[in-house]
Parts: structure tokens; sequence; C-alpha cells
């Protein structure tokens, strides 16, 4: 009857082992990906992922659900651009339906100064790699015609960009084929399992104290959300990071008719069509860093009020349901992967708003990282080194909302 | 339709103290918008207070309309997300129809004050 | 009276709902499922008047009132061409002590004791139309009313009072049309809704004459309508009972989504919200999520994959995701659960919405960021400008002629609005002590009459911004800022004044001053017809009188052509402008917008903070180590400085020139095959017939390149500036 039920993951939920190669603190995307490319590109089998509520239950089931690739530096470019073909093919690796869908994504400009930003960005794409161009007001209508090119008469749009290979996924779908895919090939997934704190042994780390006792470890990898910092400063390790809440919702469901992710960094407000038909809407990190899943009004008021703004049709849509994440902030609004400083111990975290579509590749990564003991050139720049050594990646292009 | 026009005024910084002591003429409002700053209107040619680093300017950098309270009221109600003080005469500040406001709020009548430069959007919200 | 349904018209009764006007014409609204006229299912919802999931129990029918049926198959369509959509709602803003949701019995006490302790109370009553959207912090209740939109804002207490939802019930048949909640059966036959034969299972409805089923509901039966119900007794044995109706008393859950959603709140529930919910009997087979189409086997299948926790079966199932929000499916899943697992798990997260506003009605008391106007506004718009909002604020971006406004500036004389930049007065003991704290400069150096061009550093070493220092003694300072960065700078000041305890008054000016900007080789020649005379050296300022208003002017350049700033009170700035462009007729006068003034600055080599610096631009990162004093005592930002300035330089912001088309901003700059860099800022010099940029470029093997490459084209690293490498002009 509902088409978008899950009929094919089946999951395993083996006891715990007191041992293994690697753990994995965190069973969200980042930490199962990890897990899943361990297993099936490295033989890496004897791993385990702790959750400490269910797969899925942070971020990655409260993004927007994003994949795209037209971020404002060389080396984002390409490692998004890396994640985006990786999504492209996941469905036919796994065998299993995420809803992949490549829909192109529209970023509106409203001043001069957000057309250089949008020109600046299909330039740096066009050269690393990622499809985008820059696109005239007509063309923006052709792509998107629900648009109201005058902006309510307040906020018109003068040009944009235009990135045909975005795409969107069902985020739970896209954790779960993770997580099915790892356990199929013998990785330990544990749900209900709280890591509380680290064990160290002569300066390194040995392992996992837990609320289901300790467990020991070779390596042991950070990928948490929101509380990472916690996390890792049992290690000793301090990152540059505030976490900030996100917010978003979605309407009731719609006929598939929209079939654009539509984006103003000017007013900070993008939406999309999902594949069952809702509108989902989101919007800037909230101002002040909080833990809070909490909702406010004023995210839902003013992203609505956004929204009529350039789609005046969304005015007699009704608002289904609205929810919030947090995102870990880094100073350059680039994540930090790789190694930490303390052996055994390894952080893939700064997620920020941009941490669904850097799955795959992020998890390639740190996969072959931890099999290789190498950071892989596509990460080196992000390790989190560079904070101290004043090499930042500093990204405009992803500053902004999903 | 409201109709903002220019406020010509001294504003004064001075230490709170300075301007805790200060006597100012009865025929003069007198608009305490910080600790250590403070709007008087019409402008006085030679506001002296008890600190000697002061800074006194002319300054024209305000607007305001006065509103009768029946009028006032409707429309802060629908522009205003605080609660007015109920005290008479009061002094508040804070955000009207998004826009950083003072009202100066008398028993029959209201004062409505905005940064200059946001005079045609304050106008246009609170039409 | 009538409405229309699909297109077809049908009567009702004064009072109706448009549900109960649907079902006098024997029309269920989406063909079946078992109705509870009370809000908390699904089975009432169609589009009204172009807003779809409109729930019609709750909409008084109205003449006239179009009322379309949503697709069985699929979804309704996006409204894209609903006039109807345009017409904005308002919001009003209400305080109070105590906002009681519900206005029942337990509601009533609720406020009577409020009340009687002196409490300002508003109640909230979905009886009167007012229906409550969510409970957030703040904290806010939102409701919609006929009015439009209620914001309630409760200083104390929010207390919860909306009663239970009946049951539904999960049994093969129950997407019929013809079974209603005990509760809807009684309300039905009240207002004289033909019901026929009514079978009760369960608690049997009030004041409706019904048979009673004794025993366990076992189906429905029907072909689109229900025709009869099949129960099991306690004799084991089934029975089939013919009817037109079933109503439906399986037992009561509490509405206390409010509840939920508004934890953490000073918030409670009264009554029948506040009770223990009964759990029905764990299902095994028929609809259990009507909005997504969830059956009893469904959930089995999702158990036997893995997925063992509420919220997991609700995401693999997408049960609970529809409109009604999991109010229908919730106790059933959970019993299902308890069943399978033996724990009885929390319903999933009470998620805002609770009754599904449109974008329209929570769009209702918000405003944009308002852009500020200066003084000016009105003459740049007079003379044709096309404004556009930059740095916050609208500025005229060109007159129509870049060109004529270039050659203005370069050749004759223009005036362009600067009233944006940031203006501040510092005053008091400490007010050197503060801007020796702040600046990477010696402040003390900067004798009384005189300006110095200067950067604004953050913590990490980093530029955050640039302006002036103009000093006006020992104790007081004017300071400016660039237009975009001005009022982060005022926290900025502010926020060390306070953490340094430092004894200093400071004003912001920025939007009670205006400043033209009176530049080009004429500019003396214009402003002595104005009656200013006396023109200063380089980089000094002074009072004087221009054209009748008050000024104080600074002479600097940034246009690399003789120029003076003239700032002023900004009631007159409307009467200054006009007086200097009439003084200046003949002698070739324009104004001149952003777009010229971008141009010309660039052939200066002057660098536009937050364009072509980034958050990590150090002051040798774009080559100005020469602004900052690293000998002096301790300033923000110097102990970065120190630091990033022992590792290898890794990139400079440069001056690049190359033949005529300029590339765009953004470009990227090649050294061979390899990445160089990018352009910040481009430009086709008119003066000097080439394409002048700024850009970021890497050093490589800690050289900087010469020969680039751009857009496939070669380009040269030059020293700056590009335009009057002596700085002549601007001196003259």
């Amino acid at each position: 009857m509902n088409e978008f039920q899950e009929k094919k993951i089946k999951f395993a939920w083996p006891e715990p082992k007191r041992s293994y190669d690697v753990v994995i603190v965190g069973g969200g995307g980042h930490g199962l990906a990890t897990a899943y490319y361990l297993a099936a590109r490295h033989g890496i089998t004897n791993v385990a992922v702790l959750e400490r509520k269910y797969i899925g239950a942070g971020n990655s089931g409260r993004n927007t659900t994003i994949i795209r690739a037209n971020y404002g530096i060389p080396e984002a470019v390409r490692f998004y651009q890396r994640s985006l073909e990786l999504y492209k093919h996941l469905e036919a690796e796994t065998d299993r339906w995420i809803m992949h869908k490549q829909k192109g994504l529209l970023n509106v400009a409203h001043t001069e100064s957000a057309l250089r930003t949008e020109r600046a960005r299909a330039e740096v794409n066009t050269a690393f790699g990622a499809k985008t161009e820059f696109v005239a007001p007509k063309e923006i209508k052709e792509i998107c015609p629900q648009i109201d090119l005058t902006g309510g008469n307040v906020w018109p749009v003068l040009g944009g960009s235009y990135h045909p290979e975005a795409a969107t996924a069902r985020h739970d779908r896209a954790v779960w084929a993770f997580a099915e895919g790892a356990m199929k090939r013998g990785v330990h997934v544990h749900q209900r399992i709280e890591v509380r704190g680290l064990t160290m042994s002569g300066g390194r780390v040995t392992g996992v104290e837990t609320s289901a006792g300790p467990i020991a470890a070779k390596a042991v990898v950070g990928a948490v959300g929101g509380h990472v910092t916690t996390l890792a400063s049992m290690a000793g390790v301090r990152l540059p990071i505030r976490t900030h809440p996100l917010q978003a919702y979605v309407t009731n469901h719609y006929d598939l008719q929209f079939d654009v992710i539509a984006s103003s960094p000017g007013l900070l407000f993008y939406m999309s069509q999902t594949a069952r038909g809702e509108m989902l809407v989101g919007a800037e990190i909230d101002r002040q860093p909080s833990y809070s899943y909490g909702s406010t009004y004023h995210f839902l008021q003013h992203c609505s009020h956004r929204a009529i703004t350039l789609f005046p049709f969304m005015r007699s849509l009704r608002i289904l349901r609205q929810w919030t994440g947090v995102c870990d902030m880094s100073p350059d609004y680039s994540p930090i992967m790789g190694k930490t400083g303390v052996d055994g111990f390894l952080v893939t975290t700064g997620w920020g708003t941009w941490g669904f579509k850097a799955i795959p590749a992020g998890g390639e990564q740190m996969a072959q990282l931890i099999a290789s003991g190498e950071t892989p050139e596509l990460i080196a720049p992000f390790g989190l080194d560079r904070f101290a050594s004043d090499r930042m990646m500093a990204d405009r292009g992803s500053a902004g909302t999903h | 339709m409201l109709a903002l026009n220019r406020i010509h005024a001294t504003r004064i910084v001075a230490t709170p103290s300075a301007l805790d002591s200060a006597q100012w003429p009865d025929d003069r409002l007198v608009f305490r918008i910080a600790a250590d700053e403070a709007l008087i209107t019409p402008p006085m040619a030679n506001a002296v207070v008890s600190d000697p680093y002061a800074i006194v300017v002319a300054d024209s950098g305000f607007a305001g309309a006065w509103l009768p309270m029946e009028e006032a009221l409707p429309l802060l109600e629908h522009a205003c997300e605080w609660e007015l003080p109920r005290e008479r005469p009061a002094f508040a500040q804070g955000s009207v129809a998004g826009i950083p406001a003072k009202l100066w709020i008398e028993k029959d009548r209201v004062l409505l004050i905005v940064p200059a430069p946001f005079v045609a959007d304050f106008e246009e919200r609170m039409a | 009276m009538r409405l229309i349904v699909d297109g077809q018209p049908i009567e009702f009764d004064a009072g109706d709902s448009a549900l109960i006007a649907m079902l006098r014409a024997g029309i269920h609204p989406t063909g079946g499922g078992c109705l509870c006229l009370g809000g908390d299912c699904p089975h009432c919802l169609a589009t009204v008047d172009g807003v779809s999931y409109t729930r019609t129990c709750e909409t008084p029918a109205r003449p006239g009132m179009i009322v379309e049926r949503h697709p069985r198959e699929g979804y309704p369509p996006l409204p894209l061409n609903n006039p109807a959509a345009a017409e904005e709602v308002k919001a009003r803003n209400v305080h109070c002590d105590v906002a009681v949701i519900g206005a029942g019995d337990s509601g009533k006490a609720a406020a009577e004791e409020a009340e009687r302790s002196g409490k300002r109370v508003i109640t909230l009553d979905a009886k009167r139309g007012q229906e409550v959207v969510g409970v957030y912090p703040g904290p806010l209740v939102v409701a919609r009313t006929p009015d439009g939109m209620l914001h309630v804002h409760p200083r104390e207490e929010i207390i919860i009072a909306t009663g239970a939802a009946e049951i539904q019930p999960v049994a093969p048949g129950n997407d019929l049309a013809g079974i209603v909640t005990a509760r809807a059966a009684s309300q039905l036959a009240a207002v004289g809704v033909p019901l026929g034969r009514v079978v009760a299972v369960g608690a049997r409805p009030e004041n409706a004459e019904a048979t009673v089923a004794d025993g366990q509901l076992i189906r429905f039966e029907g072909n689109g309508k229900v025709e009869a119900v099949i129960v099991r007794g306690a004799d084991g044995n089934e029975k089939r009972i013919e009817c037109d109706t079933v109503s439906v008393g399986l037992g009561l859950s509490p509405r206390d989504v409010l509840l939920r959603m508004g934890s953490g709140l000073a918030i409670r529930a009264v009554g029948n919200a506040a009770r223990e919910p009964e759990l029905p009997a764990c299902p095994t087979s028929g609809v259990v999520c009507s909005c997504s189409g969830v059956t009893a086997d469904d959930l089995q299948r999702v158990w036997d994959s893995g997925f063992r926790e509420l919220e997991l079966v609700k995401r693999a199932t997408l049960a609970g995701t529809g409109p009604c929000q999991g109010s229908v499916c919730v106790p059933h899943i959970r019993s299902f659960l308890k069943e399978r697992g033996g724990e009885l798990q929390a319903p999933f997260t009470a998620r805002p919405a609770n009754r599904q506003p449109t974008l329209g009605e929570v769009a209702a008391g918000a405003h944009h960021r308002a852009t500020p106007r200066t003084a000016l506004d009105a003459e740049h718009r007079r003379l044709g400008a096309r404004m556009d909002r930059i740095g916050g604020w609208w500025r005229p971006w060109n007159y129509g002629d870049t060109r004529a406004e270039y050659w203005a500036v370069r050749e004759a004389v223009s005036i362009g609005d600067v009233s944006t930049l940031g203006k501040m007065i510092v005053s008091g003991p400490d007010a050197l002590e503060l801007l020796e704290r702040l600046y990477p400069t010696q402040v003390s150096t900067i004798a009384p009459g005189r300006s110095r061009y200067v950067l604004l550093l953050d913590e990490r070493g980093y530029v955050l911004d640039d302006g002036l220092i103009c000093c006006d003694g020992a104790s007081r300072y004017g300071l400016t800022f660039t237009s975009g960065g001005s009022s982060f700078a005022e926290m900025w000041v502010r926020d060390w004044a306070e953490t340094w305890n430092l004894d200093v008054r400071i004003l912001n000016q920025t939007m009670s001053l205006g400043a033209i900007n009176v530049t080009g080789p004429l500019s003396k020649e214009l402003l002595a017809r104005a009656g200013f005379t006396r023109p200063m050296r380089h980089m000094e300022h002074t009072m004087a009188t221009v054209a009748g208003v008050e000024c104080r002017i600074f002479r600097l350049s940034f246009t690399g052509e003789l120029s003076f700033e003239l700032h002023h009170p900004a009631e007159q700035s409307a009467e200054l402008w006009r007086s200097l462009m009439a003084l200046g007729t003949d002698l070739g006068i324009k104004p001149h917008g952003i777009q010229t003034l971008l141009q010309l600055r660039l052939e200066k080599g002057h660098v536009i903070v937050g364009q072509d610096t980034d958050f990590d631009s150090t002051p040798r990162r774009i080559d100005m180590e020469w602004a900052v004093r690293l000998d002096k005592a301790d300033f923000v930002g110097r102990q970065a400085v120190l630091r990033t300035n022992k590792a290898p330089l890794d990139k400079q912001l440069v001056g690049l020139e190359m033949d005529a088309p300029a590339p765009v901003e953004g470009a990227v700059i090649w050294r061979g095959s390899e990445y160089a860099g990018y352009v910040t800022s481009s430009a086709q010099s008119h003066a000097l017939g080439k394409a002048v940029m700024l850009g970021w470029v890497k050093l490589f093997d800690g050289v900087l390149p010469t020969e680039l490459t751009i857009d496939g084209r070669a380009a040269r690293r030059v020293s700056l500036p590009f335009y009057d490498k002596e700085g002549r002009r601007a001196r003259a």
C-alpha cells in the first residue's frame, strides 16, 4: 500500500564482544559508513559501532538530505564531488533503495555581492570537477517555474548558480544501507550502548568504557554528533567546535511537482520536495550554541515568511512537522577528519550543516586511513592540525544553510 | 498612514551616575536609552552633565511620530511581541515590526521612535 | 445553503461543519476510515477553498465553500495557482500569567482557580475556533483563530486541558465508510445525521440508538461502506451483525501532544489530558496507520527485519509521519511492541505542529530583515540609480553610465554617498588605552587633527575590518569602519572596553551622520565654490562649513584622486548633495555609484575587507604588514600574528593584470596546470586599457609566481597600485 516502506533491509543485532580491532563511537551515517567501507573495501570486519540510542537517531536522521558538491574551495569541491559520485552508485552497490534522485540545486542571488559569490562558485566548481553554471533570471525561471523572480518586490532575483548533479536521498535509508552492508560482512552494530569514557594506556587510547562494560579496541573512532567535544576531551583532545541547533520542517504531502532544490543564501532558506511529496524547508543555524533538540516558533515563522517571498504558492500549504538537529561548527566551516595527535584515537567531526552529503566519502576515506595508517590525500587538508598551523580551509561556500 | 519626522535631539553619553544626577528642564523629553546614554528632545544648546569626558552632540538620527493611544494599541498588538509597560508615562525599547524601536508611552498617546534609516520600512510595516 | 463537494452542490444546515454537511449527503471525505469528529483522526481531511489537509470536522460550512476530496491514490496537487492564497494573515500578541488550552470542565476549573489567585488567564478553546498550533519556548502559545493568528505569551504557566482522544479500531475493513467513534456517533445522532442501524463495539454511544455487539472486534465487512461487523464473543465464536454504522468505543488516549511538545516549559496537564493512556489490544490485522497506509502485517515484517524500536518502526514503515502525526497509530504500535518486546516504549517525540497551520498563517507577524536607507536615498532614486543592498544598506550601484561616472572622478569631479560608513566617537581617560589595545597601530602617534588608516584584527590575528582613527585630542577619538562591518565593530569595541574595564564613553553615530565623498581633480574647486577655501593636507581633518552645512571634513582618498569626505548631520544630507550638484554643473560633476567606486579603488589596489579578504586573512597574507606594529605593547591579535608569522607564507593577496576582457571575480588562477588561487576583484580599467585584478596566489617553494593563467589566457603578477603609482593625484 505504501511504496516508501522499507521492505528489504534486515538487521542483525549480536551480543557485544569484549574486544574489537576498531570501535566506532556513534551509529550515525559517518560511523556506519566508516564501518561499511572498512569491511567492504579493506576486509576489516572485527569492528563495532556503538550507538547510545538507535542507529540514525542523531543528525543522520534529522538533516535535510541534500547531496551537493558546489562548495567554495578546491579541497572541498573535490571531496564532496567524490561523495556525490559514491552516492550515485550506492543503490547499485548495496542493492538497497535509498530514494536517491538527481534534482539539481539552484542558488539564487538578490544582490550584486551575492552574484559575485555565485559566479565564483561556478568558477571553482567547474575547475575541480563539479558541474555548476552561473544562470540569469530567465534561466532560473525555466529551471524552477514556481519561483517569483520579483521576490515579493522585496528580494528580487538577480541571477544565481545551478548545480545540476545535486541530489537528495532518504537519510534513514542511507544509514540503514550502510548499517546492513556492514552487518552482513560481520561488523557488530550495538544500539543502546553509551560510551562513558575512553581507556588510555601509555598515552594511547586502548578502548572505551560503556554502559555495557569496558570494550577494548586497537583504534577508536569518534563519529558522534553534538557531544563530540566531550568524547574527544576524554582523550585530552580539544576540538575547536561549537554546537548549534539547526531546524527544519516539512509540509504535508503533495503531488510531485517541484523537482529542483531551491536555495537563497541571502534569505537564508532552502527547500525541496521529498520523494513522498512533502515540501522540506530549512534555514540557517540558530545563533546560540546549544545541544537542544527543541523547536522554536521564531524559526518556523521567519523561515515560512522567506519561503513565501520567493514561492507564493507555499502560502496555503500546511506544515506537518518541525524538528531540530545539532551542528558541530568548526571555525572554518569545514569538517575535521583524521588523526588527533593521540595514538589509537581518530575523529570524523565538524560536520556542521554538510554532514549528510559527506557520508560516503567521509566513511570511505576514514576507512582507508584506518586500514593503511596513512591519511589519504583527499582528506589531508581537513586534519585537526590545520588550526594550530594556520591552514584554515576557509569555505564560505559551505557557510550557508544546507 | 503613519508618517515619521526626524527628531531634533541632543544625545549625551556619560557615566551612569552623571546622567542619574543631571537636572533636565521640564519642557524636555529625556529618554534614557542606555545606562550611559540619554536622548533629549527638543535639543538643548548647552546641556551640562558632571562628566568631563561626556560626549554631547546634536543628533537627528532618529525619527518619530505621536499616535493617540486608541490608534497605537491595536498597531502595537500586531507589531510588538513583548508586553508594554503598564505604568504611565513609560519608556520602552525593543523590536517593533522587526525594527529596533523606542516607545514613549503617555496616558493617552504614544511616541514611536526608530532610527531614521528605517523610517521607510517602518511606515510600510505599520500601515 | 449550499457548498460544493467535488463540483456537486450539497445542502447544509446552519451550524454544520463541512464534515457534517458531507455526511448528511452520504459522502465520506476520504472514502473510508473511522471518523472521530474530534480533530484527532485523518479521515475527514479534504481540500477546502484551495487548502488541502483541512480538517472538515473543525471547518464550519459556509455558502459557496469549495470542498475537493483528496485523491484516493497519491496526494493533492501543489496549489500553484491559488489566488485565495494571497491573503495576508495578521498575528495579534496577548500577554497573560496563565494560558489554559481547552475549555471543558477541567480547563474551566483550572482557569477559575488561577483567576481566584489573581492571575491573568487566557483560555483557548477549539470549540470557539481557537486551535492551538503549538507551545514553544518563550513561552509562547500559538493559536489559529477565525480572526487570524493569536500569539499568547503566558508569563507563568501553560495548562493543557485538551481532554482525550478515542482509540481507533484496527481490524480488517477498518478503512470502510460508516465506522465512527462512540463520541462521534452521539454527535451525529444529536445533529440528525441519519446513521441507519447502529452497532456498538465496546463502549456504547450516548444518546444514540445502538445494538451492542458483545465481544472482541474481529473485522468489518462491506463494499466501500460497512455492511456488517464481526465480533468474537466470550464463547469464542464469531458473530456477524449486519448494520449501516459501527460505533467504536475502545477507550481513551490522552491528548497530551502539547504537553509533550512543551517539555522544559512551565506546563502541566489536567483532566483527561493527564490520564494514563489505555493500551488497545495488540493489532493483528488491518490498517494501523491510515495516513501512511501501514498495516499490522507491515509492523510484523519490519519487526522481523530487526526494526525493534518505536522510532525505527516509525521510520521503516513511515507510520505516524502523516497528517495525524501518530495520534491514531501510536497506541497500537506501542501495544504491538510491548507484546513482542515486553517493554512499553515511550511514544515518539511530539513535534510541532499540533494542528497543521499553513505557511501563510505561521508567517503572520514575521518581517524581513529591514534594509536601512541613507538620507540620500530619494536623491539616488531621483537620479535614476539602480539600488542594491550593499553592506546591509540600500546603496546606488550605478546611475546608468558607469563609464561617465568613472571619468567624472578621474578627470573632473564627482560625489558619492558614503553615509553608510561606521562612525564612532570614543571619549574618556582610557580612550587612548582602549584603542592601543584594540588596534595594531601606534595610536599615540596620531596627532590631534590627523587621521590614520588602520586594520582591526581578531584574536586569531585575522583581519576583521578596516577604517580610520581620527584624533580629536588626547582623550577623544573618532573611528570609522566599513559599512558592512560597523554593527559588529560596535559590539567588538564595547565588548573589549567592558572586558578590560576601561573608563570610556562610546557613541555610534553611523545612523546620525551623513557622509559625502567629493572626489576628482576639481574637487578643491567645487569645495571653494561651496565656501570651503582652506583645504588641509592629505590625511588631515577639520571642521568647516560647506554650502551652509557644518561638516567635519576628512582629506583622504579611496578613489586615487584628490578627495574630501564631508561628514554632517544626516538631516542636511539632501541639502548638501543638491548644493554640490548645482555648484558643480559646469565642472562636469556626476555622482558615482558603488560599481564605479569598486573599480576606482581596485586601480589603486585598495582592499575591500570581506570581498578581497577571507576569514583567515592575516596582515602578512594581504601584504599589509606595514599596518601592524608588532613592536608595540600587546593588542588584540598580536600573539597570533607573532605565532603565524613563524610559519612560511603560503599565499598572498596580490595585484594581477592581463589583456582585456577582465575575467569574472572568482575566476581560478593557474600556474601551468597547478591551482594557484582565485581572483577576488576584477575590472577592465578605462584609464589603463587592460584588466586589473586582486587575487589570492599560492607560493610555490616559497616563491610567488609571476606568470599565471586565468581563463586560459596569460596574466602577470604586478606591484600595486595599478594607477598613479607615485600617489601624486590624491596628494595634489
